[in-house]
């Protein structure tokens, strides 16, 4: 069977980040990310990259579920480390024939990997602690234009029906004797189902549409919500968000006092 | 008939052209007065869904559809929905906010009701509905009969006067699908609420509908159920059946049952055996004669679809 993308299936869970008010948490976490991942030193990098991981620690998911989301998303970084000492210019470490090693090559390479997966592992606590709707209501409330809460807000919704609808799919297809795999004609076949997909989904798109309109919908959209701040909320966001402006005062600080 | 009744809806002469060049509805007309509960039965491909859809103005067709005595059109489609609320087939169609909450506020935030008056609206109809604790449960988390039950909250949030259910009972299990009808029909008791529906469940009509209606791209029959039911020719003609019991009361009296009305349900028909019994000190009496063997072959090959 197909995992369904549930990202909030720990979200009642109860741990400081989930108790966090979902704005300010956004705002906070949203802050953090950005302050690290403009850094280019290398030590407070790895501050940040420790500090990723407490958030993620107090969020008290469980390690499978953080292993799953970040093992995409590690796909994507670790080629940085092989690629990035072999191809940026520099003080060579070792060579070997023409094929050089550089210092600078193999500090950015691990840069741009402990940048990645700071961000990547904040975001976790900022998205996964809280219920999706909750979470979409927050950028509502936030002023994030509508129309992209919207986008987000039926993409959630119809993820699982269009998993569903695949995966009826492919069983009906099984069921006839279809085997996965990577030989030409499982692809096109594979492609039709796709295709199929694609339709039904045009298709249902429409009836939802119609069904929107049947209840008064004209493009925009209201969510009643009640969001309440507490003296804890601001004193955790505002410590969070002195830490991201102390990681970028002293990165800057420090390369000024390198100069002189 | 009824001509003391206000019509809640009246359609004439309704002819609408799927954007693909298929007609679906070529001059379709039906009146339904207020309070009554209606169905409308037809061949798959008749244009019960389109028909539908043209009630409260999502599709536009040629032709005159009004709702208590006003026109539906573009101008007044706000009042329209508030009169006409419709529920569609598929409940993933119809619930597409996050939780049960948003989608039931979903209809009264658009009619511009207040957040309070939103929030009573909510909890009354899940009260009504019987849906209690499912506020903040989402959509595929539901069962299949609770989506169904969702759908029909979502719509009765913003108190139409008008209910239109598109296949109320498909892909229910029993006791959902009873459960439903139960609710169907509180609401139109209750408070008075005309019902219509398109249909092929025919052992629901006669529990769900006072009037039927046979579409095939224009209306080609109204009646009673049990006037639509009797005329054999007009069922086969578009691909209908009749409820079991009625079909078992035929086959009966073939064996010298009397019987002038079929019965279409089993409430009914508990009702006729009882009387025919008491009238005949007692007992049923069946027998074979001569020409039951070429009756009940004349009626079985009248059921058969092929």
């Amino acid at each position: 069977m197909m995992e369904y993308p549930e990202i909030d299936r720990y979200a009642s869970l109860d741990s400081p980040m989930h108790r966090f008010d979902p704005r300010a948490k956004l705002i906070a976490i949203t802050f953090l990310i950005f302050s690290i991942v403009l850094l280019n030193d290398l030590k407070l990098v790895l501050i940040g990259f420790l500090v990723s991981i407490l958030f993620l620690i107090a969020t008290k998911l469980p390690f499978h579920f953080v292993i799953q989301h970040l093992k995409g998303v590690s796909l994507f970084i670790l080629p940085f480390l092989v690629i990035m000492p072999f191809t940026v210019e520099g003080n060579e470490i070792f060579s070997f024939y023409a094929i050089k090693v550089t210092y600078e090559g193999l500090t950015y390479g691990i840069l741009v990997v402990l940048k990645a997966f700071s961000a990547v592992m904040l975001i976790i606590p900022m998205i996964a602690t809280t219920k999706f709707e909750t979470t979409l209501k927050a950028l509502d409330k936030l002023k994030v234009p509508n129309i992209l809460v919207q986008m987000l807000m039926f993409t959630y919704r119809y993820i699982f029906v269009f998993v569903n609808e695949f995966q009826r799919l492919l069983i009906a297809m099984e069921s006839r004797g279809f085997k996965l795999g990577t030989s030409l004609y499982a692809l096109r076949t594979i492609g039709n189902a796709l295709g199929m997909l694609f339709v039904r989904s045009y298709e249902r798109a429409e009836r939802v549409y119609w069904a929107m309109r049947s209840r008064g919908y004209t493009g925009s959209q209201k969510t009643l919500v009640e969001f309440k701040m507490c003296t804890k909320d601001y004193a955790l966001a505002v410590v969070i968000i002195a830490f991201a402006v102390c990681l970028q005062v002293v990165c800057y600080a420090g390369v000024w006092v390198g100069v002189v | 008939m009824n001509k003391m009744k206000k019509e809640a809806i009246s359609v004439k002469n309704l002819t609408y052209t799927h954007p693909d060049g298929t007609k679906a509805l070529e001059g379709a007309s039906l009146e339904v007065y207020e309070g009554e509960r209606v169905a409308i039965v037809g061949p798959n491909g008749a244009g019960k869904t389109t028909f539908l859809l043209h009630l409260n103005g999502i599709l536009r067709g040629s032709g005159q559809v009004e709702v208590f005595g006003k026109k539906v059109d573009k101008e007044k489609k706000e009042e329209i929905i508030k009169e006409v609320g419709i529920v569609f087939q598929d409940p993933d169609d119809q619930l597409f906010m996050p939780t049960l909450f948003d989608d039931l506020a979903f209809g009264p935030i658009n009619m511009g009701l207040k957040e309070d008056e939103v929030r009573e609206r909510v909890e009354k109809t899940i009260l009504s509905l019987g849906l209690m604790g499912y506020e903040n449960r989402c959509p595929h988390h539901l069962s299949g009969g609770e989506k169904k039950k969702a759908a029909l909250a979502a719509v009765m949030s913003m108190e139409p006067k008008i209910l239109v259910l598109d296949e109320p009972t498909a892909n229910l299990d029993p006791k959902s699908r009873e459960e439903l009808i139960k609710i169907v029909n509180d609401l139109n008791e209750r408070e008075g609420i005309t019902v219509v529906m398109a249909t092929h469940d025919v052992n629901a009509i006669p529990a769900l509908a006072d009037r039927v209606f046979v579409l095939n791209k224009r209306v080609v029959a109204e009646g009673t159920a049990q006037e639509i039911f009797s005329d054999g020719a007009l069922m086969k003609a578009n691909n209908l059946e009749v409820p079991e019991v009625f079909k078992l009361f035929e086959v009966l009296r073939c064996f010298g049952y009397n019987c002038e009305e079929l019965p279409l349900s089993i409430d009914k028909a508990i009702e006729h055996l009882t009387r025919t019994a008491e009238v005949n000190g007692g007992h049923i009496h069946l027998h074979i004669h001569e020409h039951m063997h070429d009756k009940v072959k004349k009626l079985r090959s009248e059921y058969k679809h092929h």
